[in-house]
C-alpha cells in the first residue's frame, strides 16, 4: 500500500513530473533512433545526475530506460529498423502493417500493449518486491554468493550466441573489477605500481566507454555498410485510427505477453529480447489467425510489445532486493544508487523504503507519459528522427563521452579508462563477445567476492559450505543447469541445421 | 584464423591475469588470500580459451570465416587514435583548445564536408560543452599544463 502515498507525493511535485515527461520523451527518441540505445543515453547522462537529488536522478534515468524500450518499436514499425534487439520481434508484423498504409494503427497497438505490459510488470514488482526483500534478509553470505554465481553463469551463458564467449566476457568483467586495492586486506591487485590503478576502475567511465564510445565506433563501421535512405511509408485514410473492435483480439495477447515479460524480467540477464520473441511465438501458437502472423497481424505487434515492456519493472526486483542487476540499465542504475550513497540490497527496504516506492511511482507515471506521447505523437517522433543528421549526431556523442567521463570525478584517468573501454567495447561487439555480461559482471564482482570470502571465513576455508547449505546448493545447481540447458539447446539447433543441410 | 586469434588473445589475457594475481601477497593468519578471486577467474578464463582454440583447430581449411571490411577497421583505429590524442591533450592544453580541434576532425570522419559547418563546430562545440559542464554543472575544468586557452581568455 506504500505505493499510493508515493504516487500522491510524486504527482504533487511539479519539477519531478516535468523530469518524468522529459525522460519519457528523451527515452522514446533515443530508443527509436537506430544505433542509439537507452543504455547509451543513460550512461551518457549519468554524470549529470550527480548534481541531482537521488530520487530525481533515479526517476529520470529509470523512465528513460522504460520509454527507450518502447521507443524501439517506432523504428521497427516505421523504418523496418529495430531500435532495440527486442523490437525485432515487433518488426515482423509491424513493418508489413506500415507497408500496407497502417503505420499509425500499428503504432497505436504497440503503444497500448506496451502500456499494458509495463503496468503489469510494475504492479507485480510493487506487490512482490517486499516479499523477495524479506526473504533476502534471511540469506547468509554462502546463499548470497550462490545467487551471485548463478547470476554470473546465467548472464554469461544465456545471452549471446556463444556460451564460451559469454562466460569469458563475464570473467573479464570480474578481472577488471579486481583492479585496485583489496577492500578487506588493502593489498594491491593488478595495479602494476600505478597510483591511478590503485583506486580501481570506475563504473561510470567504464559504462560510458563501453556503451557510448563503443557505439560511436560501431556506428562508424555501420555507416560504411549502410545503403540508401530511410523513408517513411505513406498511410491510408483509416490507417492511423484504431477502433476497440480492432484492438479487442489483441488484448489476450497483450496480457499473456505481460505475464511472460514479467516472469522473464525477474531472472537476471535474460532481458526483453528473449521475452518478446517467446511472447511472439506463444501468441502465434495460440492465435486464431496464425496464417496472418508475419504478414501484418495487429496481434503480432501486441504480443511482443507487451512482453518487451513488462520486463522493465520486474528486472528491478533482483537489483533492489539482492543488489544483482538483471540488465545493463539495471547495472547503470546500481551505479546511481552507489554514487548517491544508497546501499542496494535487502536492507534498502529498511533504510530507504520511501525512496524505492517513490521510484516505482515515477516509473508508473513515466508509463502514462510515454503512453500519451506515443499514442498521439509517435509518427511525429518518427519524423523528428528522420531529420536527425547522424553524421553530426555521432561526433557530438563522441565529444560528450569525454566531457561526461571527466565530469564524473574530475579525473583525467577516468577519461583514459573511458577511451580504452570504448575501443575494448567495440572489439567485444565485433568479435561477438558479450558486452552486457562483461558490464553486469563488473558490477557484481565486488559483492560476489565479499560474500565468497565471508563464507570461507565462516567455514575456516572450506568450500563445502556452499554445498552443505540447501539454498546455496539450489542456486549452484540452477547455474549449472542453465549451462546444461543452453548446451542442449545449441546441440539441438546444430542437429536441425545439419538435417536441413543433408535434406538439401 | 579469426578463431585462432580469439583463443590466443584470451589465453594471453588469462596468463597475464594469473601472473598478476600471483603477485598478490599471501594472506595473514585467519584471513583469506586477496588474490583468490582474481586467480580463480583467470584460471577459468584460461580454461575457456581451450574450447576456442579447439574450435579453431576443428574448422575446415576451406572455411575462411567472415569477410572483413579492413577499410572500416582502419577508420575505427584512426578514430581511436584521435580519441587517445584528444584525451591526452586535455592534460597539456585544457579542455577548450583540444575540443576546438577535435570537433571538426571527428565531424570530417563522419562525412561532414561543409566548410561553414566545420568552422562553426570549432567555436560552438567547446563553447556549448564548456557552458553545460563547467559553468552550469560547476565541474572544475581540466587545467592545461603547457597552455590553457581558458586561463588565457580569462586573463
Amino acid at each position: 500500500m506504500e505505493i499510493f502515498p508515493a504516487l500522491l507525493s510524486v504527482i504533487t511535485d511539479p519539477s519531478l513530473l516535468f523530469a518524468i515527461v522529459l525522460a519519457a520523451a528523451v527515452g522514446m527518441v533515443v530508443g527509436a533512433t537506430p544505433g542509439l540505445t537507452a543504455s547509451a543515453a543513460i550512461a551518457m547522462l549519468l554524470p549529470i545526475t550527480f548534481y541531482m537529488s537521488p530520487l530525481f536522478a533515479l526517476a529520470f534515468l529509470y523512465v528513460i530506460g522504460k520509454s527507450g524500450r518502447y521507443g524501439g518499436s517506432i523504428a521497427a514499425i516505421l523504418f523496418n529498423t529495430p531500435g532495440t534487439a527486442a523490437s525485432a520481434a515487433t518488426q515482423i508484423d509491424g513493418y508489413p502493417l506500415a507497408r500496407a498504409g497502417q503505420a499509425g494503427k500499428a503504432m497505436k497497438v504497440a503503444t497500448i500493449s506496451s502500456v499494458i505490459g509495463d503496468f503489469m510488470g510494475d504492479i507485480l514488482l510493487v506487490v512482490g518486491v517486499g516479499f523477495i526483500a524479506a526473504i533476502a534478509l534471511k540469506l547468509g553470505p554462502p546463499e548470497t554468493f550462490a545467487i551471485y554465481f548463478a547470476a554470473f553463469v546465467v548472464i554469461g551463458s544465456v545471452i549471446g550466441s556463444s556460451i564460451v564467449k559469454g562466460l569469458a566476457s563475464a570473467l573479464m568483467g570480474i578481472l577488471i573489477a579486481m583492479v585496485g586495492l583489496d577492500p578487506i586486506s588493502s593489498e594491491e591487485r593488478y595495479t602494476f605500481g600505478s597510483f591511478d590503478l590503485s583506486n580501481g576502475i570506475g563504473l561510470v567511465p567504464l559504462m560510458i566507454g563501453v556503451f557510448v564510445l563503443g557505439e560511436v565506433f560501431a556506428q562508424l563501421e555501420t555507416r560504411r555498410k549502410a545503403t540508401g535512405e530511410t523513408k517513411e511509408n505513406e498511410s491510408t485514410e483509416d490507417g492511423n485510427s484504431l477502433t476497440w473492435e480492432e484492438y479487442k483480439p489483441c488484448l489476450p495477447h497483450a496480457f499473456r505477453g505481460g505475464f511472460i515479460g514479467a516472469g522473464i524480467g525477474v531472472l537476471p540477464g535474460l532481458g526483453s529480447a528473449i521475452a518478446a520473441f517467446i511472447s511472439y511465438g506463444e501468441g502465434k501458437r495460440r492465435a486464431k489467425n496464425p496464417e496472418k502472423w508475419g504478414k501484418g497481424a495487429l496481434e503480432g505487434v501486441a504480443a511482443p510489445e507487451a512482453a518487451n515492456n513488462a520486463v522493465s519493472g520486474p528486472s528491478m526486483a533482483p537489483l533492489l532486493t539482492l543488489g544483482i542487476p538483471g540488465s545493463t540499465i539495471g547495472a547503470i542504475l546500481l551505479g546511481v544508487f552507489l554514487i548517491h550513497g544508497i546501499q542496494v540490497g535487502p536492507t534498502l527496504f529498511l533504510t530507504d523504503k520511501e525512496l524505492v516506492y517513490k521510484l516505482f511511482a515515477c516509473g508508473m507515471l513515466g508509463i502514462v507519459a510515454y503512453g500519451l506521447i506515443g499514442y498521439f505523437g509517435a509518427t511525429q517522433v518518427a519524423r523528428i528522427i528522420l531529420k536527425i543528421p547522424t553524421n553530426v549526431l555521432y561526433p557530438l556523442i563522441f565529444l560528450t563521452a569525454f566531457v561526461a567521463a571527466y565530469s564524473a570525478r574530475g579525473s583525467m584517468f577516468d577519461v583514459t579508462v573511458m577511451t580504452c573501454a570504448g575501443f575494448a567495447g567495440w572489439l567485444m561487439r565485433k568479435y561477438d563477445f558479450n558486452v552486457a555480461a562483461f558490464v553486469i559482471s563488473f558490477v557484481l564482482a565486488k559483492g560476489a567476492e565479499e560474500t565468497f570470502r565471508q563464507s570461507l571465513l565462516m567455514s575456516d576455508g572450506g568450500a563445502l559450505i556452499f554445498v552443505e547449505r540447501p539454498i546455496a546448493l539450489a542456486f549452484l545447481v540452477i547455474g549449472a543447469g542453465a549451462i546444461a540447458f543452453r548446451v542442449r539447446g545449441i546441440m539441438k539447433e546444430r542437429k536441425i541445421a545439419k538435417g536441413a543441410l543433408e535434406d538439401a | 584464423m579469426r578463431a585462432y586469434a580469439e583463443g590466443l588473445v584470451l589465453a594471453l589475457i588469462s596468463i597475464v591475469a594469473i601472473l598478476g594475481a600471483w603477485q598478490v601477497p599471501a594472506a595473514s593468519p585467519g584471513d583469506t588470500w586477496a588474490g583468490i578471486v582474481p586467480f580463480s577467474a583467470s584460471i577459468a578464463l584460461l580454461f575457456l580459451s581451450g574450447p576456442l582454440l579447439l574450435g579453431a583447430v576443428r574448422q575446415t581449411a576451406g572455411d575462411t570465416g567472415q569477410e572483413q571490411d579492413s577499410g572500416a577497421t582502419l577508420q575505427i583505429i584512426g578514430l581511436f587514435v584521435i580519441a587517445l590524442i584528444y584525451q591526452q591533450s586535455f592534460r597539456w592544453f585544457g579542455y577548450l583548445l583540444p575540443t576546438a580541434i577535435a570537433a571538426p576532425v571527428v565531424l570530417c570522419f563522419f562525412g561532414v564536408r561543409s566548410w561553414i559547418g566545420l568552422a562553426v563546430s570549432v567555436v560552438l562545440c567547446p563553447l556549448i560543452f564548456h557552458l553545460i559542464f563547467f559553468v552550469l554543472l560547476g565541474v572544475y575544468p581540466p587545467y592545461g599544463e603547457v597552455f590553457d586557452l581558458l586561463s588565457w581568455i580569462q586573463g
